[in-house]
């Protein structure tokens, strides 16, 4: 396939499969009700699928499964998610987390 | 249209969503780097953010595209990727019921992680609920726009920056933002450990799949919690 050909279906098919996902619950509860065990298990979406999200991205995963952390980074995350919890706001934790990590990193080569 | 974009809830939303975007901006540019890497021109970079508009979906078709990975491969993949969107679209449809169905077809497409949380938010403190789908669709509107920039941006000049300022680090900040002031009942408590537990421990999982294992996990447990804690409560 020729290489722009190939990034453009590519694109096209990725965003509409994207699409999909996003529309799927919302189109088909549109006309339907939602069981209540299902209601009850969607209140804990957020904290689950975020906490799982943002892990990864903190502390590094191996492909193979080993995990390694920087000090720096810990750190500055707990300290950001500290202020997150009380402040709410989200100008302020990356503030304060960026702040860390930058002092933390100078502090600890 | 005219009356949507008066709105103050419109306006409400997209004020309220312009810190996560900035916050987003490095994530943004690592995206841009990586559509140049992968061979492609400005408008295919521009194409992937606007039409995918999902950072991870986007790295990895750039990762993938740059390694000439077949069609099929990279499509499956960024599903897999993708499955937490299937989540985040049961997770919002009780809210977007009684909105009429071309507004839900919106909003669907801008439901990414932060639009998603901002959205579900207010969602809770909000009854009204045209309103607060206003304030959806400004939040989405504001994140759209401020991806296409950052992307585009990190396409022409995100090889300019240095890797010592640790840019990238913004993106988790971002999620802790969304994610730590929910920790508040027990419930949501649990099932934010297990999924970190989860998704730590099925790190060898392909395609990314731990992490949709993991947050099926973490809510089956804080719904066992949820309905644990409901039985035991003291009458």
């Amino acid at each position: 396939m020729e290489a722009a050909l190939k990034l453009w279906a590519v694109v096209f098919a990725v965003g509409a499969l994207n699409y999909f996902s996003r529309l799927s619950f919302i189109a088909f509860f549109a006309k339907r009700s939602i069981p209540p065990l299902l209601a009850r298990a969607l209140k804990y979406v957020p904290a689950a699928m975020l906490t799982a999200l943002v892990l990864p991205m903190v502390v590094d995963v191996s492909p193979t499964g080993a995990i390694s952390w920087s000090i720096a980074k810990v750190a500055a995350a707990t300290l950001a998610a500290v202020v997150a919890y009380f402040a709410k706001s989200s100008p302020k934790t990356l503030i304060v987390g960026m702040s860390a990590l930058w002092i933390l990193q100078w502090l600890l080569p | 249209m005219r009356h949507l974009l008066a709105s103050k809830d419109f306006r409400e939303g997209f004020i309220d969503m312009l810190p996560a975007g900035v916050g987003l901006v490095p994530f943004g540019l690592v995206c841009g780097v990586g559509a140049a890497a992968a061979g492609a021109t400005w408008l295919q970079s521009l194409g992937m953010s606007a039409i995918i508009f999902s950072g991870a979906a986007q790295i990895v078709t750039a990762q993938m595209l740059a390694a000439d990975a077949p069609f099929a491969v990279i499509v499956l993949t960024t599903t897999v990727l993708g499955l937490r969107l299937l989540m985040y679209s049961a997770a919002i449809a009780p809210y977007l019921k009684p909105l009429p169905e071309k507004w839900q077809r919106v909003l669907a497409f801008m439901l990414s992680d932060q639009v998603f949380a901002a959205a579900i938010r207010r969602f809770h403190m909000d009854d009204d609920r045209e309103a607060a789908g206003r304030h959806f669709m400004g939040s989405g509107v504001a994140l759209w726009v401020t991806w296409q920039l950052a992307c585009t941006a990190g396409f022409f000049a995100g090889y300019l920056i240095p890797t010592s300022w640790s840019l990238e680090f913004a993106v988790p900040l971002c999620f802790i933002a969304l994610v730590a002031p929910l920790f508040r009942d027990t419930p949501s408590v649990l099932a934010a450990i297990t999924a970190g537990i989860a998704v730590l421990a099925l790190a060898h999982l392909p395609m990314k799949l731990n992490l949709v294992v993991a947050g099926l996990i973490g809510i089956a447990v804080g719904t066992i919690a949820d309905l644990a804690r409901e039985r035991w409560k003291p009458r």
